[in-house]
């Protein structure tokens, strides 16, 4: 299995006011599947998100990737894994705003030792012409497409998703999934998305929704809708 | 009902209370010492320019080869439109340490004696010595001294109101309070003392005081002119030119100026340092303003809400600054005069000046600078807030950067540029600190250097002035001739230049060309004389004018001074053709009476200057090397800390992708690195440079010549130490660095 989680718990707070946000999450996900991690808010899949992503620690459990355990890394060792295995999409975008477009997705390429070619994936993302700008110069759409070519751009092996329509208008946000199914395709990297649109599973390999904390669902979609075809 | 939002000022106190600490503690140091100076300042120059009155200080004083009788003072009394008063002084060797004390007799009526401690002397035995040349030679009340073999005990601890400042003789390039007191005896004391040393000195009231310093001058040229026809004058100074009567009132008026400069450039730099971290809290909380401003505040109450926090942090520093401005460090402050002056005691006084320039002119400065910045920062729109969408610049397109250069380097040079108004006010203040610290730390070496200088061209180990020829046999000893001429006021005040005559095959004097005249080293670098010039001397106590034409120069960098052929030079001054009045001589002679000498000039009378400036100021110096590197270190780190806080999103970002620490350190800290190292190595010579001619034109004012001289170890040593102080700061931010988690880049999800 490339990537394991197994009792994963996580909880906020203390004595009274302690919540248990994650209960105990097991789960396994196959190299280059897009898995999409729904449920309503609170439900804890953007902590789960950045646990896997080693933003956060996770209370007891281990996640292991390609059979490496992310619990035994001390620092040092967790940079290193986000370095090599991981990339990550935020719904805020998160660039780098006095970077332009073009240095935004070298910050990530900078990172590979093998990334893929900045101007060719601008040109794929659509983003050449205005390489020369700033973030801010930039629609969302176009903002977030730079946040996908920087993560992409050293071909992670997991690509974490955070809400990436979240921000985004219907015809943006299709054209982002499209982007993420491209991607997917074209690299084979594994995709975990976290969302709360239901419509967004269509497109996914793998299926998980979340509540209170705990998995109650977690299904191989048989019926992938390709993301062109998606519609709420 | 009181604005709510005051109710946040507590608790962003205790937030970032560093800040606001570090900020505090500054105007604290800042007004304080400026507050102590100015008290101190402003309360010893009250009790200076009191004493010309209290202590009824002379118009002047002239010193006679002889006595004369009664009827020649009188006629010259009437025809000068003067009183005259015996002021007859002894200048004696004392025994237990290398000094010369000149020793007066009772005053009674002018140059009145202010005591500091004990009582002035009531038996013949009894002295009162002068303050300082007590201090330097550790002598207490009831301590004796021995001069002219008699043992003094000492009676009191005392000022002489005519001299304030320890000048030996008005033509000395600086004073002396080491190897030259004064003390006053009692008559029949004075008349014990051996009067083989006399100096039969007059001091001299004007019956009309005159209106100013032109009509003093006037006056002073009419009195000369009666007294040498009536008797031989060997000294003649009125009290406007008297450096003992009025250097020190000079001096600390001088200073008064620079230091409120240094506390305004301070302030701005503050106040600077407040308006941009205050713009940094701005785009914090853009989105709360948004919501405020949607909600009603107005921009004014939005401004002022930002301003209080600064605005109090700074009242606080200067109430603290005050209150040890006229306790702890008014004291330290009058000790750097005190140090150097012999001043009457003095009472603190309130100074309603000192408050305004500490205090109220400060508080316009930052509220000037903060309101501009911060309503300029504010005229956005409500919406603009709400969406973080608060920056200027941001319809202007990015300005390229060739993508041959490195992702890391350009990313560098894009946190420069992102921060260039931190930037910036970080290179004009590491240009102030260092102003600061090169000083303090050149300033030592730069007058030892001096002294080694003078040392090592000196003209001869001794130069023996004779009141009239005589023969020595003494080996080495060479005749030469001397005179004082006076340079002609212009740029620079009227100094005295001396004239020397030396023998053709001169073995202390070699001149190259003995056809030509030659002037010092000092004289040229001070007036920027180049060679074929034309210099105008004139007579100390005439009006003759002598004109030279600069043929040369000759190494000797202390005093103003001229070289001639001795021929030449007893033709010049229409002199005796075997004229001589000098010895130049490495040994010491023995085999001429001391009552024939006039003067011995030696190393210590030449290194005179550089020996004060570092007892006076010595101490001064480590004050300005500490405050320079706090200044520097609070600077820098202020302004880096910004420019971390203002990027912790970015900075946290760049971990979620996998940069290391030390990569995150290599962009965001090693841009304030690269930019301070390069405003250090920048600016040090811009100082060098800045202090060179602040120098010159400080110099212009005194005698004499002070060659700027710093060897470059020093340059390199400042800029070592800003370096060791910037590591320090490099420590802190790489901490503040590393604490930015990871969820920092997740805060506007939520």
């Amino acid at each position: 299995m490339f990537l394991e989680l197994s009792q994963i718990k996580k909880s906020f707070g203390e004595g009274e006011s302690k919540v248990e946000v994650l209960k105990g999450i097991d789960l396994e996900i196959e190299k280059g599947e897009v898995c999409v991690l729904l449920g309503p808010s609170g439900s804890g899949k953007s902590t789960l998100l950045n646990i896997v992503g080693g933003i956060d620690n996770a209370d007891s459990g281990y996640i292991s990737i390609n059979g490496e355990k992310t619990a035994d890394m001390n620092e040092k060792a967790l940079t290193q894994y986000r370095r090599k295995h991981l990339g990550y999409i935020f719904q805020q975008y998160n660039l780098i705003p006095n970077l332009n477009i073009k240095e935004n997705v070298e910050v990530g390429a900078y990172l590979s030792d093998s990334p893929l070619d900045v101007d060719e994936l601008l040109n794929t993302l659509g983003l050449y012409e205005h390489r020369h700008k700033l973030p801010n110069q930039l629609s969302g759409g176009q903002q977030q497409r730079t946040a996908i070519g920087r993560a992409i751009v050293k071909n992670p092996d997991i690509l974490l998703c955070d809400e990436p329509t979240g921000a985004l208008d219907y015809k943006t946000s299709k054209e982002i999934l499209k982007l993420i199914e491209e991607v997917n395709q074209k690299y084979g990297n594994t995709v975990i998305m976290v969302t709360h649109n239901d419509a967004i599973k269509n497109m996914a390999d793998r299926v998980v929704k979340l509540r209170d904390g705990m998995v109650r669902k977690n299904y191989v979609n048989e019926t992938k809708t390709p993301a062109a075809e998606l519609d709420w | 009902m009181r604005d709510p939002l005051n109710k946040r000022l507590p608790r962003e106190l205790k937030s970032d209370i560093g800040k606001h600490l570090v900020i505090f503690l500054f105007f604290v140091l800042i007004i304080g010492a400026v507050s102590g100076f100015l008290v101190a300042d402003n309360s010893l120059i009250k009790s200076y320019d009191e004493s010309f009155e209290k202590f009824n200080i002379e118009d002047g004083n002239f010193e006679l080869y002889t006595t004369v009788d009664e009827d020649t003072m009188s006629a010259i009394e009437k025809d000068g439109g003067i009183k005259t008063y015996e002021n007859y002084y002894k200048d004696e060797e004392t025994k237990d340490f290398s000094s010369t004390l000149r020793i007066f007799g009772e005053r009674t009526e002018i140059d009145l004696v202010d005591i500091w401690e004990g009582d002035l002397p009531s038996a013949d035995n009894e002295i009162a010595i002068d303050r300082l040349y007590a201090k330097n030679h550790d002598l207490k009340v009831g301590d004796t001294i021995s001069a002219a073999g008699i043992e003094f005990t000492i009676s009191g601890i005392v000022a002489l109101s005519d001299y304030s400042t320890l000048y030996e003789k008005p033509s000395d390039l600086m004073f002396d309070n080491d190897k030259f007191g004064v003390g006053v005896t009692t008559a029949e004391g004075f008349e014990a003392v051996r009067d083989n040393h006399i100096h039969y000195s007059y001091s001299w009231l004007y019956n009309k005081k005159p209106k100013d310093d032109e009509e003093a001058k006037e006056k002073a040229e009419d009195l000369i002119k009666v007294l040498s026809e009536n008797a031989v004058i060997t000294n003649y100074i009125p009290a406007y030119a008297n450096q003992a009567i009025i250097f020190a009132g000079n001096d600390m008026g001088g200073d008064k100026m620079s230091m409120i400069v240094f506390l305004y450039l301070t302030v701005i730099i503050l106040a600077f340092i407040v308006a941009i971290t205050t713009d940094s809290t701005i785009n914090k909380e853009a989105s709360v303003i948004g919501t405020l401003r949607a909600s009603g505040y107005t921009r004014r109450e939005l401004i002022r809400h930002y301003m209080i926090m600064p605005v109090l942090t700074l009242l606080a520093g200067a109430v603290v600054g005050n209150i040890l401005g006229y306790t702890l460090l008014e004291s330290y402050m009058a000790d750097a005069y005190l140090g150097s002056y012999s001043l009457p005691t003095y009472d603190i006084l309130i100074n309603p000046e000192a408050f305004v320039m500490t205090t109220a002119a400060p508080f316009v400065i930052m509220v000037i600078i903060n309101y501009v910045s911060l309503s300029s920062k504010l005229k956005l729109s409500p919406l603009r807030f709400i969406r973080r969408d608060i920056s200027k610049r941001k319809k202007k397109k990015a300005f390229r950067l060739n993508t041959k250069i490195n992702i890391m380097a350009r990313f560098r040079l894009r946190i420069i540029f992102q921060n260039l108004p931190n930037y910036i006010t970080i290179i004009v203040g590491v240009l102030l600190a260092n102003i600061i610290l090169f000083f303090g730390i050149a300033f030592k070496p730069l007058l030892l250097n001096f002294q080694e200088s003078i040392e090592d061209n000196m003209l001869a180990k001794n130069i023996y002035v004779l009141k009239m020829p005589a023969e020595t046999e003494t080996s080495g000893a060479e005749k030469g001739a001397m005179l004082s001429l006076s340079t002609i006021e212009g740029k620079a005040k009227a100094e005295d230049v001396s004239i020397y005559g030396v023998e053709t095959d001169s073995k202390y004097v070699r001149l190259t060309d003995h056809s030509k005249v030659y002037i010092s080293t000092a004289y040229r670098d001070k007036y920027d004389i180049e060679e074929g010039d034309s210099i105008t001397l004139k007579e100390e106590y005439g009006s003759k004018e002598y004109d030279f034409t600069v043929g040369g120069f000759y190494d000797y960098p202390s005093t103003i001074a001229v070289f001639m052929d001795l021929d030449s030079f007893n033709e010049t001054f229409e002199l005796d053709k075997d004229n001589y009045n000098i010895y130049f001589s490495n040994n010491e002679i023995e085999d001429i009476d001391d009552s024939l000498i006039a003067a011995k000039i030696n190393k210590d009378d030449l290194t005179k200057t550089s020996r004060q400036l570092i007892r006076s100021m010595g101490g001064m110096m480590k004050v300005f090397e500490v405050f320079g590197i706090i200044m520097f270190v609070l600077i820098i780190y202020l302004l880096a800390k910004i420019i971390v806080e203002k990027n912790a999103q970015s900075i946290s970002m760049t971990k979620i992708l996998g940069y290391t620490d030390r990569e995150i350190n290599g962009l965001y800290v090693h841009t304030t690195t690269i930019v301070t190292v390069l405003s250090l190595i920048c600016t040090i010579p811009l100082v060098d440079f800045i202090l060179s001619k602040i120098f010159k034109i400080v110099f212009l004012d005194y005698s004499g010549y002070l060659e700027y001289d710093v060897s470059p170890l020093i340059l390199i040593r400042t800029g070592l130490m800003g370096l060791a102080a910037y590591i320090c700061v490099a420590v802190l931010l790489n901490m503040k660095v590393k604490k930015i988690p990871l969820a920092e880049a997740l805060k506007n999800v939520e």
